[in-house]
């Protein structure tokens, strides 16, 4: 027979294991800034820049082909195309998602009849857990030729012709796919919030004579906006990390959108940094080409930490109204 | 005392974390009865040596186990000389800048195919050609003789670390370099999902993934096996089992490799979808 464990021995088991997953992090952290420094140092702030002649790609192969001696490794890079293609999927796809997702859930709490309300649930949370390859098939399969046989015409093709091809593979189509992607987490965090509001709240606002929509709007809704927030920023994380999905259906070009090109903008290709660090894992063995993918990798790590610092501060004046969150 | 407990039970639980990776990560060196062999590398030399191993295991089972990833050629080459597996697969050549101490044994040889949508029955493309159509040049169907679809022309290549895109650079577009433009792959296999999809596309890719597509003759040979055997198409590249250092005839590795050299069954599997060295 043995004791239970203490609290004080539960303590510090527990403890170690947590500094273990710091240590992990912070580990993991200074790895991946040791192996990305020469590719930031040789470029300095040119890093993200545009590329100056050629194409991010023409670049990446450059790098790649470097002369095995370490004195003429290659690192000139202007990563910005990658980078605007990584901030206009995420950005599309949040603010598309965050739309569409105070509607579903507001829907889901308040609107939904019993039955459609216990179908909803599960299968947004079921949606949540669909591992992003399957979204990636069903894209290249089915919405990337769609796209390239019907929304895009001969002369849209031709009008762009020495500068990107078009053929499907796009921004819009990995926006859509992204957005389906992020909603049912969004969903299922705000309904939960919403459900949280106590009920009086919505009955003192029910009986002051507002309808239930109303109440909704100017009650619970704000009550839930830390909730909404995290949602955000779990949502955004996961958008900015997306590779596989991207890498399948966004184009495999690093090529920066143009809004100034009109309607074309939205079938135009682009590649965001963590597709772009799938294409290329393959050249990680070639020195300075995978200290480059570490130097995607970093940014991703600094982004991902400031998107939790702004979750965090966009929190804070909000907490007085709620308790969710 | 408690703290030595503690930190005691924190330390095992990360060693038993740790144990799965370094068995798997460690090549077959075990001193158990039955040896793994562990492959990773090259998605061109991928689909070969699955067929390979299923036909050895038949033959062989309970004496060997087999492990495969993908990852492509320079994967293969990295983790064989890590020691991470005990064949790296490569379908490009020894490069200069390759870790030393590697023997790279040559396996097969393989056809890279020009493809086109089956809506664009391109009958024949000139060396000429193929590098102003994949250097952007030639940017319109209209000016490529023999094409049955109009528009522009949608370039589909593979990732600079392939080692397709290896061969294709050597064997097809020598000095001439990639459009920028190019949609670039990570698989043959996306490359072949994108040129069916697409009217206006070209891509190239091993032989054994152009099913459902227009394979075009290259410099007037027709891409097939029947060319690439007689040493006619132009286009054709050696598959590797690239292993660190010289490997012993007993081995479960050497007998292995050995097998897929020699063997009269293995040369008739790879004659299915490839070119048999002998």
């Amino acid at each position: 027979m043995r004791s239970p464990w203490s609290d004080d021995r539960a303590e510090r088991v527990l403890g170690a294991v947590a500094s273990l997953v710091l240590i992990t992090i912070a580990g993991m952290v200074v790895f991946v800034f040791a192996k990305a420094w020469p590719s930031f140092a040789h470029n300095g702030l040119g890093w993200f820049g545009p590329p100056g002649h050629g194409s991010v790609d023409d670049q990446l192969t450059n790098i790649f082909n470097s002369p095995a001696d370490p004195r003429r490794y290659v690192y000139e890079l202007g990563a910005w195309p990658l980078l605007w293609g990584t901030l206009l999927t995420t950005v599309g796809a949040v603010a598309l998602g965050l739309a569409i997702s105070v509607l579903a859930a507001v829907f889901l709490v308040e609107f939904a009849p019993g039955p459609i309300r216990r179908v909803m649930q599960p299968v947004v949370r079921l949606l949540a857990a669909v591992p992003s390859v399957i979204y990636g098939l069903i894209g290249i399969l089915v919405l990337v030729p769609f796209v390239g046989n019907h929304l895009i015409s001969l002369e849209r093709k031709q009008s762009v012709l020495y500068v990107v091809q078009l053929s499907g593979s796009s921004l819009l189509v990995g926006v859509l796919i992204l957005t389906v992607m992020i909603v049912p987490i969004m969903v299922a965090i705000m309904a939960d919030a919403l459900y949280a509001v106590p009920r009086t709240w919505t009955e003192g606002a029910t009986a002051l004579g507002v309808n239930r929509w109303r109440a909704m709007w100017t009650v619970s809704l704000r009550a839930a906006r830390p909730a909404i927030i995290a949602a955000t920023v779990l949502a955004t994380a996961r958008a900015l990390g997306e590779a596989i999905m991207l890498s399948m259906v966004s184009g495999s070009q690093g090529f920066g959108p143009n809004p100034l090109d009109g309607l074309t903008f939205f079938l135009e290709p682009t590649r965001p940094l963590a597709a772009t660090i799938v294409d290329n894992a393959e050249g990680l063995s070639v020195k300075p080409f995978g200290q480059t993918i570490y130097a995607f990798a970093a940014v991703l790590l600094v982004s991902t930490f400031f998107l939790s610092l702004g979750g965090w501060a966009a929190k804070q004046p909000l907490k007085r109204y709620g308790t969710a969150g | 005392m408690r703290t030595r407990m503690g930190m005691a039970c924190a330390l095992s639980g990360l060693a038993i974390a740790l144990v799965p990776t370094a068995a798997s990560a460690r090549p077959a060196a075990s001193a158990a009865s039955k040896s793994v062999i562990t492959l990773s590398g090259s998605t061109s030399v991928a689909p070969l040596a699955v067929k390979l191993i299923k036909t050895y295991l038949r033959k062989n089972s309970g004496k060997v186990g087999f492990k495969l990833a993908q990852g492509g050629s320079d994967i293969g080459v990295a983790d064989v000389a890590a020691g991470r597996v005990s064949i790296g697969d490569s379908s490009r050549d020894a490069k200069p800048s390759d870790p030393g101490g590697l023997v790279f044994h040559k396996i097969a040889r393989d056809a890279i195919c020009l493809a086109t949508n089956p809506a664009n029955k391109v009958g024949n493309l000139s060396q000429g050609q193929v590098q102003d159509i994949f250097s952007g040049k030639i940017r319109d169907w209209g000016q490529v003789p023999g094409a049955t679809v109009g528009g522009p022309i949608d370039l589909v290549v593979r990732t600079p670390a392939s080692g397709t895109q290896d061969a294709f650079q050597k064997l097809f577009l020598s000095s001439a370099k990639v459009f920028s433009s190019a949609a670039a792959k990570a698989s043959n296999g996306l490359v072949a999902a994108s040129v069916k999809t697409d009217k206006q596309a070209v891509g190239y890719l091993s032989y054994a993934f152009t099913s459902g597509l227009n394979d075009t003759a290259y410099q007037g040979v027709a891409c097939n096996l029947r060319t690439a055997k007689a040493g006619q198409y132009p286009g054709s590249r050696n598959f590797w089992m690239v292993t660190r250092g010289a490997v012993s005839r007993r081995s479960a590795v050497g007998k292995f490799i050995g097998w897929v050299q020699n063997n009269a069954q293995a040369q008739k599997i790879i004659s299915t979808e490839w070119v048999p060295l002998r």
